[in-house]
């Protein structure tokens, strides 16, 4: 759409037109239209389409097997009354408040050790962004269950030292941690978002500021992080939009219950139980939006928070 | 030139999109039926859940029906049992159920009540089941109407592996006549002599057969004719409180290692890996128990009983159906290869045991002699048993079809001891009567 837009602005800085121009005119939009057609397909019935239907179902009684029935505001009052809703909103939020700031400060202190040129960096960034990429794969889940498996990884290496092992995944005290922990540990993301950012950090501000004698620690607080919340902020966001919508680790950990006494129920997790399993896909649809909602407020909250923190340097 | 070009274009794009409205309309079309098989070309598709040994069986039964029925083509769909129900779910959704399903207990009534199951009672030239017990048969039925064929059918029994017990020098009671103390206290001996290593029991079970099994030892059922949960809430507290008896002795492992071995692979249950040694089983799974775990000596007995015990409280309960699409457009076709994979002798010797033991006689007739090991336990279990179980349990009602994961979420909860087996038994005696209710 907005490729259309710019197509027609540049048209019409060409002034008055003449016949020939406006032929041009059409040709050039049918053509960018024509471009533009699998992406528009694309959109309308792989995002829009579903999405408006999915609201429409939000507020039906759908089994999937049998046409929608409209119950008008029923899935709403279902989720009031919802102990198991209650569950899971309760084990999302405090994995995304605890595992995304974790997640990012762990980050920005790598990416600032990295940043003083060591020899090996590349080495360093492609090990430590490496379960980025596995970090949300089934694989890795798979293995979180052998590392932090009663008789896994973690308590063998306990053993060792003659500490006997908690069951990690499998007590409901302690199963939402270690997915925290494996949140955490795909800190490499935005950790490679953070060294560019660095790298964007005029030297001279750092030379200057030695010359005037700042610690370290100053330059830290007082260049590094002003000149690099852009970068905190759009790290921030993607990871806060992420966490809410995490599923697979949960899904394999839990292998699919979201247990131990539903203690990693993660909000998208619930909402496939609701929809696959007990055949509630207005529920779930509803749900879907909830979701959406939250996410949208979060969202904003941090857009209108950061004008008081974020700086830009332009 | 551009125009042209764009013309040229378009037109693919322009009956793509035609193409596709086509589709959708394909769906909703409505196919006439007829109960007559045809001699023309015809294409249906197969669908189950199981393993690759069960696939290449069924593979080639699929052949050799073909080479029965020359017109007809049959196409394969294979998964897990997870994926499957997933894929049925969004593909009867669509439009687009296979032709024949292997069908489970829990799944049927929510299927057949919404209309998506064919009424095989139609098609009694092709597809006749009068060679089974009308005991069992009714267990395919929902509101009186066949809508699927069982395929096999056993009680549930306990799975012993007698290689632990002879390990640790601990001898087993009277299998015939013992009690539920007698139950948990071999059970508990075993872990004591084992220093913990092993335990007894893995507990009473988080799915419905056992639970039904349990209330119908005191006179009770799980669901009733109408379809509603009519357990009472003591049989079900007390079937917890069981449990949590057996933890506390040791006779069962902790709550934190039951929780780690819910919901994983058959290959890595406890009792398969040898970390309990009994368990309670659908007899009919016996064979797949076994193969599983090699260095593990299975016997199977029946479920341990007190004075008060009711008769016949034992029933078989179909180990899986065939069914076939209401949408089918070939239905006497989809009834024929129902018939073909029920009653042919080639076809029955092919499957063995790998679907549980057939409910026909005359295969079990055939197969007999064929069998050895695990498999011959089996048979002669389950027919034995057969001549002594009760009336047929109603099956699981539209709307229940979660019912194993709300059972083993409940259960979970009274094992942590988040709730009072009485407590969690009312809110999941609620939680299911409510999704009845939304589901009539």
């Amino acid at each position: 759409m907005s490729a259309l837009g710019e197509l027609r602005t540049i048209t019409h800085k060409r002034g008055p037109e003449s016949a020939a121009s406006k032929r041009a005119r059409t040709k050039d939009n049918k053509v960018a239209a024509f471009f533009l057609a699998p992406w528009l397909l694309g959109l309308l019935g792989i995002t829009i389409g579903p999405m408006l239907i999915s609201l429409y179902l939000a507020f039906t009684n759908y089994n999937l097997l049998q046409a929608p029935k409209f119950t008008g505001l029923a899935n709403i009052q279902r989720m009031l009354g919802d102990e198991r809703l209650a569950h899971s909103l309760q084990a999302t939020f405090t994995y995304v408040i605890v595992s995304v700031p974790l997640q990012l400060g762990t980050a920005l202190a790598l990416a600032v050790l990295l940043d003083r040129g060591l020899r090996a960096l590349p080495l360093y960034r492609s090990v430590f962004y490496l379960p980025s990429l596995l970090g949300s794969s089934v694989a890795v889940a798979v293995l979180w269950r052998l590392v932090f498996g009663g008789e896994g990884l973690v308590n063998a290496f306990l053993a060792v030292f003659g500490i006997e092992g908690a069951a990690w995944i499998s007590s409901p005290d302690t199963a939402l941690s270690t997915l925290i922990l494996l949140h955490m540990w795909t800190f490499g993301a935005p950790m490679v978002i953070f060294l560019a950012g660095l790298r964007q950090i005029p030297r001279e501000y750092y030379e200057a500021s030695s010359t005037d004698g700042a610690t370290k620690w100053r330059q830290f607080r007082s260049i590094t992080l002003p000149l690099l919340s852009p970068i905190i902020f759009f790290n921030l966001v993607l990871g806060l939009i992420g966490s809410f919508q995490t599923f697979t680790q949960a899904f394999i950990v839990s292998n699919g219950s979201g247990g131990p006494a539903d203690s990693t129920l993660f909000f998208s997790l619930y909402l496939y139980q609701e929809g696959f399993s007990s055949f509630r896909m207005g529920y779930a649809s509803a749900l879907a939006w909830l979701l959406l909602i939250i996410i949208g407020i979060f969202t904003s909250l941090n857009f209108w928070a950061s004008k008081y923190w974020v700086f830009y340097d332009d | 030139m551009i125009s042209r070009l764009q013309r040229r274009m378009l037109a693919p794009l322009a009956l793509g999109a035609v193409a596709v409205l086509g589709l959708t309309g394909c769906g909703t079309a409505t196919t006439a039926q007829s109960t007559e098989l045809t001699d023309e070309d015809v294409t249906l598709t197969l669908s189950w859940w199981g393993a690759d040994a069960r696939g290449q069986k069924t593979s080639e039964a699929i052949k050799l029906f073909e080479k029965a029925h020359p017109n007809i083509t049959v196409e394969a769909q294979n998964s897990d049992w997870g994926g499957y129900w997933d894929r049925l779910a969004t593909t009867t959704a669509a439009g687009d159920m296979p032709d024949v399903m292997q069908f489970d207990e829990q799944f049927l009534a929510s299927y057949a009540n919404r209309g998506t199951l064919l009424d095989l009672a139609e098609f009694t030239d092709i597809l006749d089941p009068s060679y089974m017990d009308k005991k069992i048969l009714a267990g395919g039925a929902v509101n009186d109407t066949q809508y699927a064929i069982p395929i096999s059918g056993a009680p549930s029994a306990v799975l012993i592996n007698t290689a632990l017990f002879e390990q640790y020098g601990v001898s087993l009671p009277d299998l015939t006549t013992w009690t539920w103390d007698d139950y948990s206290e071999t059970a508990q001996a075993l872990t004591e002599a084992s220093d913990g290593a092993v335990h007894g029991i893995s507990p009473v079970g988080v799915d419905s057969f056992t639970l039904n099994v349990f209330a119908r030892q005191h006179g009770e059922q799980l669901f009733d004719e109408d379809g509603d949960i009519v357990i009472p809430v003591e049989t079900v507290a007390d079937y917890w409180q069981t449990e949590l008896d057996q933890i506390e002795s040791g006779a069962a492992p902790s709550a934190e290692q039951l929780s780690e071995s819910a919901g994983v692979p058959l290959d890595q249950y406890d009792i398969v890996t040898g970390k309990t040694a009994m368990q309670f089983i659908p007899a009919g799974v016996f064979t797949a128990h076994q193969s599983a775990a090699p260095n593990a000596k299975f016997i199977l007995a029946d479920w341990p009983t007190d004075s008060d015990t009711e008769e016949g409280f034992q029933y078989m309960k179909p180990t899986m159906y065939w069914s076939a699409a209401a949408t089918s457009a070939h239905p006497a076709e989809a009834a024929a290869l129902i018939d073909f994979l029920t009653t042919d002798p080639e076809v029955g010797t092919l499957f063995g045991t790998d679907r549980g033991i057939s409910v026909n006689p005359d295969i079990q007739e055939v197969i007999k002699p064929t069998l050895t090991g695990a498999d011959k336990i089996a048979f002669d279990y389950i027919t034995n048993a057969a001549e002594t179980v009760g009336a047929a349990a109603p099956i699981t009602p539209n709307g229940a079809s979660d019912i194993n994961a709300v059972i083993s979420r409940y259960n979970q909860e009274v094992q942590f001891k988040s709730s009072t087996p009485t407590e969690a038994a009312e809110a999941m005696i609620a939680e299911i009567q409510n999704s009845i209710d939304a589901a009539k």
